[in-house]
């Protein structure tokens, strides 16, 4: 009889958390991760996002006069429980953050049904730039075709890439294949070599073979899509192999200090793209410290704080926080729903004075997103490792979108067509 | 008391040997398939059906597939994720090359795709017995989740390499896909698993099972007794590897929606093997009770302090349960080492001849 008490205690359980929601608040869950294989990288993440919607409680009251509950559902970065937690939270929710590619892979059909807004911010399926299409799926500020663009523009700038060959290193998952169609496109275009080396998810900490491979092709550079410990195996191998690490340059995931720590010194040289900076100077930081960490009610260490990864959780929530903001305003309320907020991610319009308003100084670049735009474009710039931290070494980069805008239309229709009946956005002029 | 058998007379072999022959156990029975079929569909909310009645039935019908291998032929085997891979790419290949075929056939259909691949893979079996056969089921594992991810051609050429379910209808309902209703989707999953346990049910029973039995038992004997160890043992991979390939179209059909091929990695196969061991090898209703408590458990008590109001981070609520749940699956082993089918059985033996010391 255990079956039918633990049954009907959970059917109890689950009707009352979805009768509790308290009234006069902004319900932002985040799909965090802590636990698992991943949690290295996330925690920095989660802190700075936790972090800035603390500081907007204690700050202003909330965005808006009304208090954010952030509140976080552990996924442990596992696709089953990121289920659990969308369908705990989708209640009252009026966004998702679903943290990993393949719990995106799964709500991002739902979002339709349940018309919650999905925020990845810099992750995810790159076409999602197509608005009409993926109505309520935002990568804002940036997407991996973006990313993918501009670090072959810089690459560029080194000089010609004619003949040259480049190797894309990247994790065996639909996280690592997403640039693949763009890199192809631009191998074509500007004449190198791509040469695709995939790394399986049993391999993340030993690659070996997979250097060893780049030992033998020899190529003038290589570009990685790595994800957590994937890094810091390709790191050190690099280092052990000798890899002139100044060729060595990766996406914006791959740029965390602390894998980058473990080689320390020899790791002096590698690059890694990304669409934000930790600028300590700026206001924000200042904000946080006084709010948050003095009142002692943050997670985070000094350390991590200079981090990267925690700068970036920080605009996460701050682009998150201004999609309310132009929501609020454009509906003249307070208490926004789902709806509301979507257009309000629509809406967002980052301008170089509204960042400093913010004091987000020298950390985003601006961008504007509107219905048939949800990726922004905000661009990014080169990080170096200097052997302790990463600093910015490049001027700011603008991903040549039109080139890759039909492949995105083209994905989207394709998406669109094996998940039908898909609701498009008719009234969307397709203006950017 | 509550399963006092006095006054339930015997008086022919075929009631002696009845399915039910306690009358107590059919009245179970059927509390049980009325909650499952009635009551549980018309009170569960979104979130119960999502994530504790479709999971713990799909994992259910994947630990029956591998307990018909592992508890009833003793063929033990690591590669149950695999098999359900192939069930769901089969799935998946099959309603994307024939749109207009009933996804319930094709979910039927899928399973004979596993059950060849199945039986190409117990042939080591065999010649080899115990742990040097997981080894070669392991292979299994590891060369399908590779081949998952290889041939662009089981994933359609998807950019992402992932499959995703396409909306599917019967007579204009939606059963699959995201506009699907989770009623449906329990309803199609109950119909199966309640199709699939009635199968295996009487399969265990019959000739099929005691050969199974037997082989499990000591296989020499067997063998010097007339049974073929060929066939006994290929059967067993085949019936097996069928239901779990039904069970892996269910679970990216009926539940996940999504899946990529890592998600039929080794953990899963742990994961369900674990469901097996702790409800008991051997036995049906095990398998249940192992889901309920592998799959279901952890979901309750990420509830509890939530609706107990107490504070706490949704971290270390994971924190500390894999901690409790780890600790009653060592509890439990250690209280009944068979399982929690055993203990079942010892409860209800206890009460037949309640108020006598058993």
């Amino acid at each position: 009889m255990t079956r039918f008490t633990k049954l009907a205690v959970a059917a109890v359980v689950a009707g009352l958390t979805a009768g509790s929601a308290l009234a006069e608040e902004l319900y932002l869950p985040n799909l965090a991760y802590r636990t698992g294989p991943f949690a290295a990288t996330g925690i920095p993440l989660m802190n700075g996002q936790a972090d800035y919607m603390a500081m907007l409680n204690a700050r202003d009251g909330g965005i808006g006069g009304v208090m954010v509950n952030a509140e976080e559902c552990e996924t442990g970065y596992s696709t089953e429980k990121g289920v659990e937690c969308y369908e705990k939270t989708k209640g009252q929710a009026i966004v998702t953050q679903p943290w990993s590619t393949g719990i995106t892979l799964q709500v991002l059909p739902k979002s339709n049904v349940d018309e919650i807004p999905i925020l990845a911010s810099g992750y995810g399926f790159s076409p999602m730039m197509q608005g009409e299409t993926f109505q309520w799926a935002f990568n804002t500020p940036g997407g991996y075709w973006d990313a993918a663009d501009m670090i072959i523009q810089y690459l560029e700038g080194q000089g010609s890439l004619e003949g040259k060959k480049i190797v894309h290193l990247h994790l065996d998952h639909p996280f690592g294949k997403e640039p693949l169609p763009v890199l192809e496109q631009l191998a074509e275009e500007k004449g190198f070599e791509l040469v695709p080396i995939p790394v399986g998810l049993k391999e993340m900490q030993n690659q070996s073979a997979q250097w060893l491979q780049i030992r033998r092709e020899r190529p003038d550079y290589v570009v990685m899509w790595g994800w957590g410990a994937m890094n810091a195996g390709a790191v050190t191998e690099a280092v052990k192999t000798k890899f002139p690490m100044e060729n060595f340059i990766g996406v914006w995931w791959a740029g965390h200090d602390a894998d980058l720590r473990l080689v320390g010194e020899a790791g002096k040289g590698y690059k890694s793209i990304s669409w934000s900076i930790p600028n300590l100077d700026a206001p924000v930081y200042a904000d946080v410290q006084k709010h948050v960490i003095d009142a002692g009610l943050s997670k985070t260490d000094a350390e991590e704080m200079k981090g990267v990864f925690y700068g970036r959780g920080l605009l996460i929530s701050a682009i998150l926080a201004e999609g309310v903001i132009s929501a609020q305003k454009h509906f003249e309320t307070d208490v926004i729903d789902a709806k509301q907020l979507r257009w309000g991610l629509e809406n967002i319009d980052m301008s170089e004075a509204r960042i400093e308003e913010l004091g987000l100084t020298g950390m985003i670049a601006p961008f504007k997103t509107s219905c048939n735009n949800h990726t922004g474009h905000s661009g990014g710039w080169i990080m170096e490792w200097d052997g302790e931290k990463f600093v910015q070494a490049s001027d700011h980069l603008t991903p040549n979108i039109e080139s890759y805008r039909a492949l995105a239309a083209e994905s989207a229709a394709e998406y669109a067509e094996a998940n039908a009946p898909w609701p498009v956005n008719e009234d969307c002029a397709a203006t950017n | 008391m509550l399963y006092r058998t006095a006054g339930q007379f015997k008086t022919t072999y075929q009631a002696d040997q009845a399915l039910f022959p306690v009358r107590q156990d059919a009245f179970l029975l059927g509390v049980i398939l009325l909650f499952a079929w009635v009551i549980f569909p018309l009170t569960a909310s979104e979130f119960a059906f999502q994530t504790l009645l479709i999971p713990i039935l799909i994992y259910s019908l994947a630990a029956l597939g591998l307990n018909v291998l592992t508890g009833y032929a003793g063929q033990l085997s690591l590669g149950t994720a695999a098999f359900m891979g192939v069930g769901a790419y089969a799935c998946y290949k099959l309603i994307t090359i024939m749109p207009w075929m009933n996804p319930i056939v094709a979910i039927l259909l899928s399973g004979v795709f596993s059950a060849g691949i199945g039986v190409a893979f117990g042939i080591p079996s065999l010649r080899i017995k115990g742990f040097y056969l997981a080894i070669a089921t392991l292979a299994a594992q590891f060369f399908l989740v590779w081949l998952f991810e290889k041939w662009a051609w089981l994933y359609n050429y998807n950019a992402s390499g992932a499959i995703q379910v396409p909306n599917l209808d019967i007579f204009g309902l939606y059963v699959s896909g995201p506009q699907a209703s989770s009623i449906v989707q329990y309803y199609v999953v109950l119909f199966i698993v309640c199709l699939l346990t009635m199968l295996c049910i009487n399969l265990t029973r019959g000739t099929l099972g005691r050969t199974w039995k037997a082989t499990r038992d000591m296989d020499i004997a067997a063998e010097l007794i007339g049974i073929n160890l060929m066939k006994s043992k290929l059967t067993a991979f085949m019936v097996s590897s069928y239901i779990v390939g039904v069970a892996g179209a269910l679970f990216v059909f009926m539940w996940r929606g999504a899946a990529e091929p890592n998600l039929f990695d080794i953990p899963l196969s742990f994961r369900i093997l674990f469901i097996a061991i702790i409800g008991g090898l051997g036995s049906i209703m095990g398998n249940y009770l192992g889901a309920i408590l592998i799959v279901g458990l952890p979901v309750v008590l990420n509830l509890v302090p939530n609706a107990l109001g107490i504070p706490i981070d949704s971290a270390t609520v994971e924190h500390l349960n894999i901690m409790i749940v780890g600790s009653l699956i060592v509890f439990f082993l250690i209280v009944e080492p068979h399982g929690l089918a055993q203990l079942w059985r010892l409860i209800r033996e206890k009460l037949i001849i309640w108020p006598f010391p058993h």
